[in-house]
């Protein structure tokens, strides 16, 4: 009897080849990944590459279990793959310690799987393998969980919705106005803690920060903005006074007195606001302090739910003083070594957390605010998720469930599951898979696999013999763009003559390139580059696929019938409305949509009843 | 790569200005030192209104357009900072349609943008002052407010 004997009986003889002949690849080996990869060993899966570009953290080891203690500090990819061949050893595994934003991980080698799963953390990692994934047109298993709550959807080019087929919600920032001058919730003080006073006192003077430019726009504009410059001098000095005994006294006069004085003289800002600010004075706390003040037995509290209390206006006091002086002492001992040395904000560092805990609740006092524990400022400042082993094992096993579907070319029967560990009884909530968005566009293009001499050709070439080389309906003006560069539009040709490598377009990178007509045509030609050496003299291009073969035309997939993905569907535009006059039927409302057969008949999608043949 | 909907978003952003922007404006991404150009950061010209002390003064912008763009608002930073009540003194515009929690929408195009932006010149709004310099001088004497302003204005006059 072997291992795979029940696998074989559960999924049956063809399913069960299926899934021990396709390659797999999965990016990302921490909370659903080691999960994920236990499961397709498990499985029966015998291919498989994997992708991580992270090291091993002691924080991980209580939910990523393929992980010991030993192992901290090593390649999660690589002691994934270790740790999985030890229960079986039968497999083929293949470990990348990588970015997968690498460019060697490139559109053919994405190609050669039969199927990609996502176990990643991060937006931008997932909307790249989404890209690539359309291009190479393999089907994606996409998954994500927060604390109780989990997901799995499949992808496909074409049939299903991507992953930017909808909007993202994206993280909270908070407007300058609101962190600079009128908080009202403790975010709010805690973003200016962490962003603008710490990295203000302790952090890189070129850091991007708003404030921070005015050292040189004061220097380029002396002039103007009279102001501006007292309040930089102000900083500047109070700065150059760190490592003094008076220093944290002079921050804290600065950005908890006069600042708020100043704020409180423009008085049209606190009309229509509840409660204006109210300085804190120095003199004042100090005196609290030194009368004795019962609670405030900071220093010596070894006390473990020390961090879940919520400190008085005197503990905040001290240990705001204290952590500045604690902070300079550090960055004035690294200075030494390397004068640029500076500080940033690590949730991790006690000096830094005591200093944001203290110098948010400071200003939440002094705004009216709810103040909060530094346990709470910890999780908050930290941006902290909670993360679940059980939800991720979970999600882990439902992308493997629809991989069996997408192997088995039952991509209709794919589901996007939500987890909600909290809901019981009923946990898991499933949707049919929606047909991709026709407003997105990040699908919505046609992807072309671009074999090119990037060392010979030229944007020139490219444009005359890829993009304008068509006989037949030939695309007009274009703009081309490479990584958040245009390289190329109608007014701004600088680059004709340069060839690709100059213009840094090299293997693995995408260039979309974009019809610039009147239309209001969202569709775009995506370029994957493939760099190649042909034999044949002056060969410089090799194209595989239509520029623009999906203009005009955007397909659709319903989820019951897989038979449709060849019919594409749009609006019905007024211009073509003027075509259906003459005829005899029954004109469509405008705002019906109309279905586009590949034969060049329409049908509404109300009924069949309804056949209008154009020409 | 960078993200898509970004890249996407700003090229049919150009090519719609391209083809219809206000009058006397300009807007155009800034060059790499590659001879590309950065499609994330814009530098705007935005002429004062005919009729307003603001009149024959071109005002100079950068829009620097977040990764999470159109869902955040672009930033757009005066350089060099503007006498205004609502710009800062870093030069960052306060204005209630450059804000993700209050007016901002991922519809609103750079056009309405810079027409918003030239509309605030001359209609600055004391609810949320941005300088303690021009905000005080707006308040307590508008004739000195707006002999500055002029004064701005000739500073930056068109060439």
């Amino acid at each position: 009897m072997t291992r795979t004997l029940y696998a074989e009986t559960v999924l049956g003889q063809s399913l069960f080849q299926k899934i021990s002949n396709c390659r797999v690849l999965m990016i990302g080996a921490g909370g659903i990944g080691c999960e994920l990869l236990k499961n397709l060993a498990m499985s029966g899966f015998r291919q498989i590459e994997l992708v991580d570009l992270d090291t091993i953290d002691i924080s991980n080891l209580n939910r990523q279990f393929l992980f010991q203690k030993q192992h901290i500090r090593k390649s999660k990819a690589e002691v994934a793959r270790e740790s999985a061949l030890k229960f079986n050893p039968n497999i083929n595994i293949i470990a990348h310690h990588a970015n997968i934003k690498n460019p060697r991980f490139n559109v053919e080698w994405f190609k050669s799987f039969d199927i990609v799963m996502n176990a990643l953390d991060n937006l931008d990692a997932r909307r790249h393998v989404n890209m690539m994934c359309l291009v190479a047109n393999v089907p994606l298993i996409e998954s994500g969980t927060e604390g109780y709550l989990g997901q799995v959807t499949v992808i496909k080019k074409d049939e299903t919705e991507c992953y930017d087929c909808q909007p993202k919600p994206v993280r909270k920032t908070y407007p300058v106005c609101t962190i600079r001058s009128t908080p009202s919730q403790p975010i709010h003080c805690i973003v200016w803690a962490k962003s603008y006073l710490f990295s203000q006192l302790f952090g890189l003077p070129d850091e991007e920060d708003d404030e921070r430019l005015e050292a040189e726009m004061t220097q380029e504009n002396v002039n103007e903005i009279e102001n501006l410059k007292k309040e930089t001098q102000a900083l500047k000095q109070i700065r150059e006074a760190m490592g003094t005994a008076d220093y944290p006294q002079k921050v804290f006069r600065k950005v908890f007195t006069d600042d708020i004085k100043r704020l409180l003289s423009m008085e049209d800002m606190w009309q229509n606001r509840r409660n204006p600010p109210v300085p804190l004075i120095y003199e004042d706390i100090e005196k609290l302090v030194t009368e004795g003040n019962s609670q405030l037995n900071y220093t010596e509290n070894s006390n473990t739910l020390k961090d879940q209390r919520v400190w008085s206006l005197a503990e905040n006091f001290v240990v705001f003083l204290d952590s500045v002086r604690r902070l300079s002492e550090k960055l004035i001992k690294q200075k030494t070594n390397n004068p640029d040395a500076s500080l940033s904000f690590d949730k991790d560092d006690p000096d830094a957390l005591d200093f944001v805990t203290a110098t948010s609740n400071l200003r939440s006092i002094i705004f009216g605010i709810e103040v909060k524990s530094q346990f709470k400022v910890k999780e908050m400042a930290g941006n902290i998720i909670p993360a679940i082993a059980t939800t991720n094992a979970i999600i882990a096993g439902m992308i493997v469930m629809q991989s069996f579907k997408v192997l088995n070319e039952k991509l209709n029967e794919c589901k996007t599951i939500f987890l909600d560990g909290s809901r019981r009884p009923q946990i898991f909530l499933s949707e049919s898979l929606n047909p991709p968005n026709p407003e997105c566009r990040i699908c919505n293009n046609t992807h072309i696999i671009l074999k090119i001499n990037t060392k010979k050709a030229t944007l020139r070439d490219f444009l005359d013999k890829v993009i304008h080389g068509r006989d037949e309906d030939d695309i007009g003006e274009v703009i081309v763009e490479e990584g958040g560069r245009i390289i190329y539009d109608v007014e701004y040709d600088d680059n004709l003559d340069a060839t690709f490598e100059q213009l840094q377009i090299t293997d693995g990178k995408l260039v979309s390139v974009k019809p610039d007509d009147d239309t209001e045509e969202q569709n775009s030609s995506i370029f994957a580059i493939s760099h190649r050496e042909f034999e044949k003299p002056n060969t410089w291009f090799q194209v595989d696929g239509k520029p623009f073969a999906a203009r005009n035309k955007i397909p659709v997939a319903k989820s019951s019938d897989n038979s449709t993905s060849s019919t594409h569907k749009r609006k019905l535009e007024e211009s073509e409305l003027d075509t259906f006059e003459g005829s005899s039927r029954k004109r469509p409302a405008t705002n019906e949509e109309i279905l586009v057969d590949d034969d060049d008949t329409i049908v509404t999608e109300s009924g069949t009843q309804k056949l209008i043949v154009i020409d | 790569m960078s993200n898509g909907i970004l890249t996407s978003r700003l090229m049919e952003e150009r090519k719609q200005w391209r083809k219809d922007h206000p009058y006397g404006f300009y807007a155009r991404p800034q060059k790499n030192d590659d001879g590309t150009l950065n499609i994330c950061i814009w530098n705007v010209g935005i002429p004062g209104i005919k009729g307003t002390p603001w009149e024959n003064g071109i005002y100079k912008l950068s829009m620097l357009f977040p990764q999470e763009y159109p869902a955040k608002p672009p930033k757009c930073k005066f350089t060099p900072p503007l006498f205004h009540p609502n710009v800062y003194p870093s030069g960052t515009v306060c204005l209630s349609i450059l804000n993700e929690e209050e007016g901002w929408k991922p519809g609103i195009t750079i056009k309405q943008i810079v027409l918003g932006i030239q509309q605030l010149l001359n209609e600055p709004n004391p609810q949320s002052p941005a300088q303690a310099e021009a905000y005080e001088l707006f308040r307590r004497d508008k004739v000195a407010y707006e002999q500055r302003v002029r004064q701005q204005a000739r500073e930056n006059a068109m060439t």
